[in-house]
């Protein structure tokens, strides 16, 4: 499956109460468009989708919170998965979306199809995690995204899916819009 | 000299529930203070864009984080201001050790840093502020004061031994 089908398969398990956060580039572009709205929608701040995930669960602990993240971004931001690990806030669910590739940016290789991510999520102290390759197992998805986001813990599932370089329109919302919007709904 | 927990309490007082970063030594009692804290909790960041990245999420929740960082943070956190905090509008409060000026002849590599903190920090277009001394309340008040009529992101310098 291409990373927008996971996310759009997504859809049946978002309710009111999720509260997403969307790496930059492709995957904020493809949450913006095939999900519930608004959400935050990253326009930077490559790496660090996690870490705002983080603050996000700790100030709403009530509701759930879903990082989904492209590799490439995952990568960058690897040390805040020490600091999730080590406070783990039950309601901090991430998908990792691993095309192996920075599809924003046109396509070229990231290093991570060296990771075994299991094991580099059990070495973080992650207590729930999972993978899964949706271009072999599709009809896996969606008991996984169950799993994942009926968790009483912090989880995580890496999926690997397709290349796909399509890039989608950009977010006509600003940031300062976005914001605004998704903070409104909180 | 301002006492760690005066200045916690100050921050308490004014809704921070939350604080983040990376430690200097500056702020050895500071961090003492907080973990005692019951108000105020400390997440001890990996690094300092990191930690920024947390405290644009608590406040996305609707709640304040405050941020502890030396000034070598200043470097690592370019892109977290620039296209996230900055970005969106995000009113944060950091403290912000003054490496690099007179006692710390020794520590070359403070020197360069400490040379060029203000500088940088204009350069992003961060109001600043060097807290020390007797009126230090009153600096805090016009910092959250700009920093919420703004929704910017502000900056206190805490030079060596100003707070105890
Ligand atoms: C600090 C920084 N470096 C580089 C970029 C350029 N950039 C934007 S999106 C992106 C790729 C992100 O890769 P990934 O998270 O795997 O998502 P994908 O594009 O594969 O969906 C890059 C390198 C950036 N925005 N910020
Ligand atoms: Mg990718």
């Amino acid at each position: 499956m291409r990373g927008e089908e996971v996310i759009a398969s997504l859809k049946e398990f978002i309710s009111d109460d999720t509260l997403i956060v969307s790496s930059n580039g492709n995957v904020s572009r493809q949450a913006y468009n095939f999900l519930p709205q608004p959400q935050v929608y990253l326009r930077g701040s490559m790496g660090l989708p996690m870490s705002i995930g983080l603050g996000l669960a700790l100030a709403q602990p009530e509701k759930q919170v879903l990082v989904i993240t492209g590799d490439g971004n995952f990568l960058m931001g690897l040390s805040s998965m020490t600091t999730i690990g080590n406070y783990k806030p039950p309601n901090l669910k991430i998908i990792i979306l691993d095309n192996a590739i920075y599809a924003t940016t046109g396509g070229q290789e990231t290093v991570s199809s060296t990771v075994d991510y299991l094991k580099l999520l059990e070495g973080f102290g992650i207590q729930h995690y999972g993978s899964l390759n949706s271009i072999k197992s599709p009809s896996k998805l969606l008991e996984a995204f169950e799993i994942l986001l009926t968790s009483k813990q912090t989880a995580v599932l890496h999926i690997n899916v397709e290349e796909d370089i399509e890039n989608l329109e950009n977010i006509p919302w600003q940031p300062k819009e976005i914001k605004n919007k998704f903070m409104e709904k909180i | 000299m301002i006492k760690s927990i005066d200045i916690l309490n100050y921050l308490s007082e004014n809704n921070f529930e939350l604080s983040t970063g990376v430690p200097c030594s500056y702020f050895k009692e500071l961090l003492i203070e907080l973990d005692k804290s019951a108000d105020i909790q400390y997440i001890a960041s990996t690094r300092e864009d990191e930690a920024v990245g947390i405290a644009c999420g608590y406040f996305l929740g609707k709640k304040n984080c405050f941020l502890i960082m030396q000034n070598s943070g200043l470097a690592t956190i370019g892109d977290a201001l620039t296209s996230l905090a900055q970005l969106y509008e995000i009113p944060l409060l950091i403290f912000v050790s003054y490496r690099g000026l007179e006692p710390d002849k020794t520590f070359p590599e403070h020197v360069i840093m400490g040379n060029v903190t203000e500088a940088v920090l204009d350069a992003y277009g961060i109001p600043n502020w060097n807290m020390k001394g007797e009126n230090w309340r009153k600096i805090l008040d016009k910092a959250l004061e700009r920093m919420n009529e703004d929704s910017s992101v502000v900056c206190i310098l805490v030079e060596k031994g100003v707070i105890i």
